[in-house]
């Protein structure tokens, strides 16, 4: 066998060990195969004994919020480094708003499910409790096909949700908006979810592209940020359907921790787009 | 976004998987081609092409876990790309890795039918199951994502001179287990 032959047949090595050593955690994985499978059944059992279910209601209050935002220079550029490599880093500049959280050593994940979607969206209604989700397969060009709603033709992202985690910002990480750009940003404080609410509109201006026969258009979302200090998780709501739906989506969210708790070593990149894959 | 999140997006077939599979493990996919490639430019167009079939496979496959899925593509795709490419470029990190791995796995010398790479991929993963986390993790960072011994040690915290003693045995202890078992003569 000649050795490059050998190590071609080192591509065939279990997916365990592969897994296991694309990062160094030797506390959370030294464990044996069985005795991991076992500690994910403990964890889905807490997840299933501790369901929170939390009721949201439409009184709001400004308040100062633990979250931060500015709006950054545009020549302000952000290193999101992946080694230490000549070529491991991507420098991004023009973001047009960066998103900051006060240093959390633990978060708690959490999933949701929606208690209310507008009607449209009635096939995504289900029981499933979920860390992500999205519309824009009811949209004609978001493959939607027989699913697509007609009142939904013109959008691309009629609505989406997201679950981050605080504690991957930490040391001077950021979620940051790259083509929108927002309007006035609304502070707010929900008691019943124990949330600060980071709300505003945004816009962003295409330019025409004739080889394709497509004009000038302006795309419009909404962005929700709901961060919760105490637990240290983050949901974020988006889309294009409006405010007023958003909020009321965002209200009627049932929320439940998983009994997995997320620190900042869990986390690759200390950065996230807020509308990342969009422009 | 966990990884079964990601794979939804692909099943999905939005173009945000890729964004969210190269968020989530990006730097591993880039590592590992550039491991094998030494070049950054290549590596970034394997690390594309490895995204490129991961979308061909998902759907139907659904895969777990998703990260040795995309680092077993991309390292692939690069091994393939370097014989195509560079197939007179020998000295670099790779070569090393090959040189190293010569000391413990059976060449047509030395066994007296060659053995079949499935076979011995067995073997290798009997073997490293039966080793401590810090063993596997520096043995599979070496061998198989072709790290330089300075960034597994940097990974683990270690002595890079601790990391190089460890391989060495490691393979010594390979070498012997395969000779018990009769593959090394």
């Amino acid at each position: 066998m000649k050795r490059e032959e050998a190590f071609d047949a080192l591509s065939g090595l279990d997916d365990t060990f592969i897994a296991e050593a694309i990062r160094y955690a030797p506390a959370e994985s030294a464990r044996p195969p069985e005795r991991i499978a076992h500690v994910k059944k403990r964890i889905i059992t807490l997840a299933l004994a501790a369901v929170l279910i939390l009721a949201l209601s439409v009184t709001a209050y400004a308040a100062i919020s633990a979250m931060s935002h500015r709006i950054p220079d545009p020549e302000e550029t952000f290193r999101i480094t992946w080694n230490d490599g000549p070529g491991g880093y991507i420098e991004w500049t023009d973001a047009k708003l960066v998103v900051t959280f006060p240093d959390t050593a633990e978060s708690k994940e959490i999933e949701f499910r929606s208690g209310w979607l507008p009607e449209e969206m009635a096939s995504l209604q289900t029981d499933d409790w979920r860390g992500r989700l999205t519309a824009e397969k009811l949209c004609r060009n978001g493959g939607g096909g027989n699913k697509a709603v007609p009142a939904y033709d013109d959008m691309v992202n009629p609505l989406q949700i997201n679950v981050y985690s605080a504690s991957q910002f930490n040391n001077g990480g950021a979620m940051l908006l790259l083509y929108y750009t927002p309007e006035e940003i609304i502070e707010e404080h929900w008691d019943e979810l124990n949330v600060d609410v980071m709300r505003f509109h945004t816009t962003q201006l295409r330019e025409a592209i004739p080889e394709i026969d497509l004009p000038e258009r302006t795309l419009v979302q909404d962005q929700l940020i709901l961060f919760n200090p105490e637990a240290g998780w983050i949901i974020r709501i988006c889309g294009e359907i409006g405010m007023d739906q958003l909020i009321k989506v965002a209200q009627n969210l049932e929320i439940r921790e998983t009994g997995r708790v997320l620190t900042y070593d869990d986390f690759e990149s200390h950065y996230l787009f807020i509308d990342g894959g969009v422009g | 976004m966990d990884d079964s999140a990601i794979i939804d997006l692909f099943f999905e077939r939005s173009e945000q998987a890729i964004d969210e599979l190269d968020k989530k493990h990006g730097a591993a996919v880039r590592k590992t081609a550039g491991n094998i490639l030494q070049d950054r430019q290549d590596a970034e167009e394997c690390a594309n092409d490895a995204y490129l079939a991961v979308w061909n496979s998902i759907p139907p496959q659904r895969p777990n876990p998703l990260a040795a899925f995309v680092c077993r593509i991309v390292r692939n795709l690069a091994i393939s790309r370097l014989r195509r490419e560079t197939a007179q470029k020998r000295g670099g990190g790779l070569d090393l890795v090959l040189d190293e791995m010569e000391e413990f796995l059976p060449s047509a010398q030395d066994v007296e039918a060659e053995l079949e790479a499935r076979e011995l991929t067995e073997r290798v993963n009997r073997f490293l199951s039966t080793l401590s986390y810090d063993d596997r993790f520096f043995f599979v960072r070496r061998y198989f994502f072709a790290d330089a011994v300075k960034d597994i040690a940097a990974a683990a915290g270690q002595k890079e001179s601790r990391v190089s003693l460890r391989l060495f045995r490691l393979r010594e202890k390979l070498k012997k287990t395969l000779e018990k078992e009769g593959l090394l003569v």
